[in-house]
């Protein structure tokens, strides 16, 4: 009685295996692979666009919100010596250097560069911008109860907002990025200074942009550091609030292109460049702007009445090379500066 | 179970059993070796071949070890009241006459089906600032680290009313009948119930303990630094170096070493005598006049308990589940399939590593301790460990479906089944299988004939829990995933990235009813197995 039962399970599981097994040992050549740090519900629509255009699948793999940016740039990395994907569309334009430093990136430069904007990609094709975010302010209006307008992030570190602000853990995420420009900007000692005041500031650190405006949204703070797309979310969602671009008068905000990088070795090199020229072409930068609030790089993409223009903000000067090695070399000062070891310098 | 004396063969009964222990122990050891140790050491192979170097520095931090203690008495604190709301729990749900004793019991699983950071999420709609009963006090609590310990506690005491209840239902009910004819209640489960289910209450422990332990998104959402953070700097931050985690992750690795020699002290050498079969049917203990006071003890629980996953179904609204169709994709058969495998796997690993382990065999205790070791490794350490050795051309087949998942689970879960195996073998006496081996039965006959017929309720409630466990997974696939072939807890948190608050929300719900199921469809297979 036992032995045929023992059979029939043995039976089953062979089952499993052979159809576990016959997605084969990698995609085929109507395939490609992409990883992404671009919020799955604004990335997917775009890949189903591609489909539907080329009829290549894209077969995709996402961030989660508390490992954004550096979960799949980690895991590239990780399979640096095998590589399983073809592309890596990047949620900011400092990862990619990452990569470069690693020799993980083949060169290409889309069909539509051309039309990008210097600044916002690589002269070499290592990376190119596309639909763009920005730093922002995202403050509770009910709130504010009489306060002026918070309208620079030097208002995180001023004593009149005492443990009514936040941003996200500078370790992960464009907040690292932005961490990294305050320091390339300001200089290492002021920009030491400006953390440490928000330590003293007594500042909430959450763990990730979405968590900010989350607390944000529910009043648990006044006003939060986070991203365009996460700012534009609360406002679509009818909450109390307000989104400032920081520091008009001054250095002015961060403006953080999606980042598209071809990746060395990947399996499906003519998919990944099909797939490299669509989401870097004024099509896809129209659906991220209508979907997610970024900002098109291509001259004369039409907008939605809420979203800014790239030209229309003020943005810091900085150089997305020396922030990212500003990024890597300021690292075990950040993870002191969130209380843990600091390890090497 | 005479059959299988004597059958004809060139060599002696006691070199085939030699033979066959070396068979059945030796895949189980490779198993674990694919799952569990590579990858685990691969950080210090990569280092040892040019990868990076470590900052040995890093240790002597005095900063490290004031967070690890900080870490230590948060863990403390979450073990102590989940053993708190958790063996009161399985005493009055197992054994007394409560009311509504199986709906108790639903009621209170539900926040151990899902990842821990889902009912955070649920507690922050409940008590934060604007929840549904939150004011500034509820936030100023919750958002500490009392908040940590009492959304982990209450999120990790079911796995102890659980593995608790498991084992007082399998206790010899006699010894309970006759304290039970002079002694009260109170006295027949602290003298006589609870001693005997030792070594479930020791492994929930140290399964609670150590998911408190490794837990890094509660901690960071309601604003506690963890050690666990720590670790995770290393290998989901832009300074990517898996061998300073290993190197950090050690620590915890040595107390988690002490932790098992303390539940080997707890447990004893000793076994548990059991009827097991019959006493799962047992009339339960009638409280009398406590019953009222103790059902309203676990109602309350259960209303605890649940009331974060509550929150979650009523942030979800009709219209987050009305979204459901266009947003949960393959996620249910993406998490079922590497799940289910798993847990099989586990399984029939548990057999010959449990037994040996509850029988003190050398060999199978080493496998214990590698499997817990991976346990209580920070899974993203684990993860990058799979990446290294599985993702290759000759391993594509592997790696490019979703049995690198599976495989990744093993590792991680194994622990789980073979201690839950152990502790029911442990409540058997020996007697049995060494008068079947003084007649010449063979060791893997003994597994199949004796072992797994007399636990065959243990067999089904291992394979039930580490499939619970690989259901609410979150951190271990999350860096090895096959592109497009994500379990639903990543789908979960890769929607949560600006995704509607509502559609995540239900996808929670959903998460938490597939467990629920799952229980559903196999607990009458347990309620079976004993009535027969």
């Amino acid at each position: 009685m036992a032995r045929p039962r023992l059979a029939t399970a043995l039976a089953i599981l062979l089952t499993i295996l052979v159809g576990a097994c016959s997605d084969g040992p990698g995609p085929s050549a109507g395939e490609v692979v992409a990883y992404t740090s671009v919020d799955q519900v604004y990335a997917e629509p775009v890949f189903r666009r591609f489909e539907e255009k080329t009829g290549i699948r894209v077969r995709a793999a996402f961030d989660t919100e508390e490992t954004k940016s550096t979960g799949m740039l980690n895991r590239l990395i990780a399979e640096g010596n095998n590589p399983r994907a073809d592309l890596f569309w990047s949620g900011d334009p400092v990862r990619p250097f990452v990569l470069i430093g690693r020799g993980l990136v083949a060169p290409y430069a889309p069909a539509n560069a051309a039309a990008i904007p210097a600044t916002f990609r690589d002269a070499q094709g290592r990376w190119t911008g596309t639909a763009a975010r920005a730093r922002a302010l995202l403050i509770n209006r009910e709130r504010l109860r009489g306060h002026p307008m918070p309208t620079s992030v030097r208002d995180l570190a001023d004593p009149q907002w005492k443990g009514e602000a936040a941003i996200a853990n500078p370790l992960y995420g464009t907040t690292t990025m932005h961490a990294a420009a305050l320091f390339a900007t300001l200089g290492e000692d002021e920009a030491s200074r400006f953390f440490e005041a928000l330590k003293a500031n007594d500042v909430r650190i959450a763990g990730s942009n979405g968590e900010v405006r989350r607390l944000v949204v529910a009043g648990e703070v006044t006003f939060g550091l986070t991203d365009t797309d996460d700012a534009y979310e609360a406002v679509k969602d009818g909450a109390p609030v307000a989104i400032v671009y920081p520091d008009r008068q001054g250095m002015g905000t961060l403006v953080m292109p999606t980042s598209v990088v071809l990746i060395r070795g990947g399996p499906n090199p003519e998919a990944a460049r099909q797939l490299a020229d669509f989401l870097v072409s004024p099509d896809a930068e129209r659906m991220m702007a209508e979907s997610a609030a970024h900002m098109p790089l291509h001259p004369g993409v039409t907008v939605p009445a809420n979203v800014e223009r790239v030209e229309n903000i003020k943005a810091m000067q900085v150089d997305y090379g020396e922030v990212a090695d500003t990024m890597n070399r300021i690292q075990p000062w950040l993870r002191q500066w969130v209380g843990l070891p600091a390890g090497r310098q | 179970m005479a059959s299988a004396v004597g059958r004809p063969s060139g060599r002696s009964p006691v070199t085939r059993s030699v033979t066959e222990r070396t068979l059945i122990v030796g895949s189980a050891s490779a198993i674990l070796l694919a799952a569990c140790v590579l990858p685990l050491l691969w950080p210090l192979i990569g280092l040892a071949t040019g990868g990076r170097g470590v900052d040995l520095g890093l240790i002597a931090d005095p900063a490290l070890w004031s967070l690890l203690a900080r870490t230590l008495v948060v863990t403390a604190a979450v073990l102590a009241l989940a053993l708190g709301i958790g063996l009161p729990m399985a005493v009055l749900v197992a054994r007394t006459d409560v009311i509504g004793r199986g709906a108790v019991l639903v009621l209170h699983a539900f926040p151990a089906l899902l990842p821990p950071l889902l009912p955070a999420l649920g507690w922050f709609h409940l008590l934060g600032r604007q929840g549904l009963i939150g004011n500034e006090a509820s936030t100023a609590i919750l958002f500490s680290e009392a908040g940590v310990v009492l959304t982990l506690g209450l999120a990790l005491a079911p796995i102890v009313t659980a593995l608790t209840a498991l084992a007082l239902w399998n206790i010899d009910p006699s010894q309970e009948e006759a304290a039970r004819v002079t002694a009260a209640p109170g006295r027949v489960a602290t003298r006589i119930l609870l001693p005997a289910a030792r070594p479930a209450i020791a492994l929930a422990g140290i399964v609670v303990a150590a998911l408190a332990l490794s837990e890094v998104g509660v901690p960071t959402f309601l604003r506690a630094r963890t050690y666990a953070a720590a670790v995770f700097a290393r290998l989901g931050g832009v300074d990517f170096a898996p061998a300073e985690a290993l190197l950090l992750a050690l620590p915890v690795l040595a107390l988690t070493a002490m932790l098992l020699v303390a539940e080997r002290w707890t447990a004893g050498g000793r076994s548990f005598a059991t009827l097991g079969l019959r006493s799962f049917r047992k009339a339960p203990m009638a409280l009398g006049p406590w019953r009222a006071p103790a059902s309203l003890f676990c109602w309350l629980v259960a209303a605890l308990s649940a009331a974060p996953v509550a929150a979650l179904a009523w942030r979800a609204g009709w219209d987050g589940f009305a979204e459901l169709p266009l947003w949960i994709g393959n996620g249910v058969s993406n998490s079922l399939l590497p799940a289910a495998l798993a847990a099989t796997v586990i399984a029939i690993v548990a057999i010959p590593v449990g037994h040996g382990l509850a029988r003190r065999d050398r060999v199978t205790a080493g496998l214990d301790i590698v499997a817990f070791a991976a346990f209580v490794a920070p899974p993203a350490l684990l993860g990058v460990g799979l990446v290294a050795l599985w993702n290759r051309p000759e391993t594509g087949w592997l790696y490019g479906s979703w049995l690198i998942i599976a495989l990744g689970y093993v590792g991680r879960y194994a622990a789980i089944g073979v201690r839950a195996f152990a502790a029911a073998c442990a409540q058997l006496p020996a007697t049995i299988e060494d008068a079947a081996r003084v007649f010449g039965v063979g060791y893997g006959s003994r597994l199949a004939r004796i072992v797994v017929p007399l636990h065959a309720r243990a067999f089904i409630g291992v394979w039930l829990l580490t499939l619970l466990f690989c259901l609410r997974d979150l951190e271990t696939a999350t860096l090895f995933y096959p592109p497009g072939q994500e379990p639903l807890p990543i789908r979960i948190f890769t929607l949560e990235a600006n995704g509607p608050e509502t559609v995540v929300a239900a996808l929670a719900c959903v998460q938490a009813a597939l467990s629920a199921i799952a229980v559903a469809l196999v607990l009458p297979l347990l309620g079976a197995r004993a009535a027969r």
